[in-house]
């Protein structure tokens, strides 16, 4: 299980210092199915009817639509590496780095009898990794994948609650996959992939 | 039961209309789901405190702001007809079965018992409302649209692990479906340090709702491009979803300990608000941004109230409320003022009380009151609010306030006073006639302005009793 968890936070290194977007889809596919085992081993004693949810949820939709879905906009787009103007990969590891210290001083600073620190910790560090994303680069597909990696944060959040998860957790989960669908299927084809387009609203 | 009867009417009125494709027969389908909506509204100020099917209830607090979404649900059902006038009939019914949608999901929200609950349906109103920013179909509305479901789905990612967090608080797997009373049980045995991680995390998520600092510029952006109905509502009863938000977990944590560090941060991110708002409306060049930021403004001034204490949370529910109906009037009439003038840039208008004389009354009187002069209701909520400032002594934030606010009157009053009486600045390249607005259109703003100068000098009993309920969790 440990191993699991960290091979997702080995993951997240990679992803900040990714520069080509075909790195980036595959990254997010491992990523997929890492939470797959992660809620799998975690929630052994789930009820089948979860079991199914959880499984739609990493396996088929983490693991396997979402990279699909970005290898098509690649190709669509034609846009394969990060924007020029975005920030070196040098620097972002090292924010990526004071990120998992932070991380780790935070969950320290909340450890009670209830949380696993790991999970904690990982996904602390999985959040802020989505946002330094976010913030460093420039272009659409790389604030995509910033926000599905703040999508998989908040998945290994909830999975950190425990066996039973309740049903609202699920439906909560399922609503940000259909968000993340709209995003990835309606906008991510239709706006170019150019951040000149996104700067004409302004003061 | 009801809202069961209410959730299914909803669904069946946006399938008929997306079957029947009629505009005629959409019109009449959404005045009918206006009605729903009165009605529902009225039957939950009868049963005030009852839980329906375990997730609502109908609160003080929630349905004080239903009542200000189905006060303007039939004017922003009318002014949508106007402006969907000349659209095809697929994105005309598209827009209304949106429009019904959202005031759905913000019913939900509104009534919403448990944090999951309301968090489950403002993220529905993320959708609903991308729907409808994007009815344009211009390149500024992809825009708009795209940046206001991102950031609004990051935002709300970051509030769900505020509310996971609580779940770990208890060690409670059930904890993300406790309701907010049963939460109030437990809240006391809480890690004081979880619940300020908690509390940050829902104040930051939230705040793309509300349209308060860091995440305000998110509905900016949508205000400039959106239809000016939906700008109505973005602009006041889907900002009360984000306050209703903030303002549970407030009441929730103000038994703790941490009520001192709650109030810190609601001050220090209305005085950012405030802030942000007055410098971008003092170098503003577009209209519907500058009502923009005015809404940042005003919501800065319910945080400043909030985290003021004492009558500050009276003021707060009260400008909230008023404001939802000022600057509704002012965005409905910004379809109006479009139609006149062809733009909404500041520098390309000016003599509107010309042009159409109904409409430039009607701007002038909105700016008197959303800037807090009498007869505007929002003047009592703001005397409140510095009478609350000045009784806890907090000079600082007081004077800040106030000087921040005077940079909003001066920056609000010469741009429109520019508008209404002189010439452009710089004229349209391409001349064209002014278009003929019927004066008649402008009778549901005066009805609104009307509502919120009579409770500037008398507030009814219900309206009193509703929001000491609301606020009677909350210390003084």
């Amino acid at each position: 299980m440990e191993f699991l968890i960290v091979a997702f936070a080995a993951t997240l290194i990679y992803l900040s210092a990714a520069h080509r977007f075909r790195v980036f889809a595959r990254f997010m596919g491992v990523q997929g199915v890492l939470i797959f085992g992660i809620a799998f081993l975690e929630l052994n004693e789930m009820a089948t009817a979860n079991l199914i949810l959880v499984v739609a949820e990493t396996l088929l939709f983490k693991g396997i639509i979402v990279p699909f879905m970005l290898f098509y906009i690649i190709r669509r787009t034609q846009v394969f590496k990060v924007h020029t103007q975005a920030m070196p990969s040098f620097y972002i590891l090292i924010l990526n780095a004071i990120s998992l210290i932070v991380s780790v001083i935070i969950a320290y600073t909340l450890q009670n009898p209830f949380i696993n620190m790991v999970f904690m910790t990982v996904a602390l560090y999985a959040l802020l990794s989505g946002l330094i994303i976010i913030v460093t680069h420039k272009l659409i597909i790389s604030h995509l994948i910033g926000f599905l990696i703040i999508e998989n944060a908040v998945f290994l959040f909830t999975i950190a609650l425990g066996n039973e998860m309740p049903a609202l957790i699920n439906i909560a989960m399922l609503l940000d996959i259909f968000v993340g669908v709209l995003i990835m299927g309606f906008f991510g084809m239709r706006l170019k992939p150019d951040t000149g387009e996104l700067t004409q609203l302004k003061d | 039961m009801e809202l069961i009867l209410f959730f299914s009417i909803s669904l069946f009125f946006a399938a008929t209309i997306l079957i029947m494709r009629n505009k005629l027969f959409t019109q009449g389908v959404s005045l009918l789901f206006a009605v729903s909506l009165i009605g529902l509204t009225i039957h939950g100020w009868m049963h005030l405190d009852e839980t329906s099917i375990h997730f609502f209830t109908f609160t003080h607090e929630g349905m004080l702001l239903l009542s200000a979404l189905a006060l303007i649900s039939l004017p922003t059902f009318y002014h949508g007809f106007r402006y969907t006038h000349d659209s095809s009939v697929k994105h005309y019914n598209i827009y209304h079965v949106s429009m019904i949608a959202l005031m759905t999901f913000m019913t939900g929200a509104y009534l919403s018992n448990s944090m999951t609950m309301l968090w489950v349906f403002v993220e529905a109103t993320t959708l609903s409302v991308a729907a409808l920013i994007y009815h344009d179909r211009t390149q500024h509305s992809l825009e708009a649209t795209w940046k206001y479901v991102f950031i609004c789905s990051v935002g709300i990612s970051i509030a769900y692990v505020g509310i996971l967090l609580l779940g770990f608080i208890y060690g409670r797997y059930d904890a993300a479906s406790l309701t907010f009373d049963e939460f109030s049980l437990l809240v006391s045995q809480a890690n004081p340090i979880y619940l300020k991680v908690a509390f940050v995390f829902v104040l930051v998520g939230f705040s793309t709702k509300m349209g308060l600092f860091p995440m305000h510029s998110v509905t900016i952006d949508a205000h400039s491009v959106a239809p000016a109905p939906v700008s109505a509502l973005i602009s006041t009863t889907l900002m009360n979803v984000g306050f209703l938000a903030i303002f549970r977990v407030f009441s929730l944590f103000s038994s703790t300990e941490i009520l001192p560090f709650m109030q810190h941060s609601l001050v220090l991110t209305g005085i950012l608000s405030l802030l942000i708002a007055a410098g971008y409306m003092l170098k503003a060049y577009h209209i519907k941004r500058m009502f923009a930021y005015s809404s940042l403004e005003m919501m800065g001034l319910v945080a400043i109230a909030l985290g003021s204490g004492k009558s500050g949370y009276y003021a707060a529910i009260l400008l909230v409320l008023m404001h939802s109906l000022v600057k509704s009037s002012i965005f409905f009439h910004m379809g109006q003022f479009k139609k006149v003038n062809h733009s909404y840039e500041l520098k390309q208008v000016g003599n509107y009380i010309k042009n159409y004389s109904a409409g430039g009354l009607l701007l002038l009187c909105c700016v008197v009151f959303i800037l807090a002069i009498p007869p505007s209701g929002i003047f009592i909520s703001e005397i409140l609010i510095f009478k609350s400032l000045i009784a806890q002594q907090h000079w600082i934030t007081f004077v800040v306030t106030a000087l921040l606010l005077t940079a909003v009157i001066y920056a609000l009053l010469t741009r429109v006073l520019h508008i209404l009486f002189s010439d452009p600045a710089e004229p349209q390249i391409e001349q064209q006639d002014p278009v003929r607005v019927k004066a008649i259109e402008t009778v549901p703003q005066f009805i609104l302005l009307i509502i919120v100068a009579v409770l500037c000098f008398y507030q009814p009993p219900f309206l009193v009793d509703a929001i000491d309920a609301s606020i009677a969790a909350l210390p003084n």
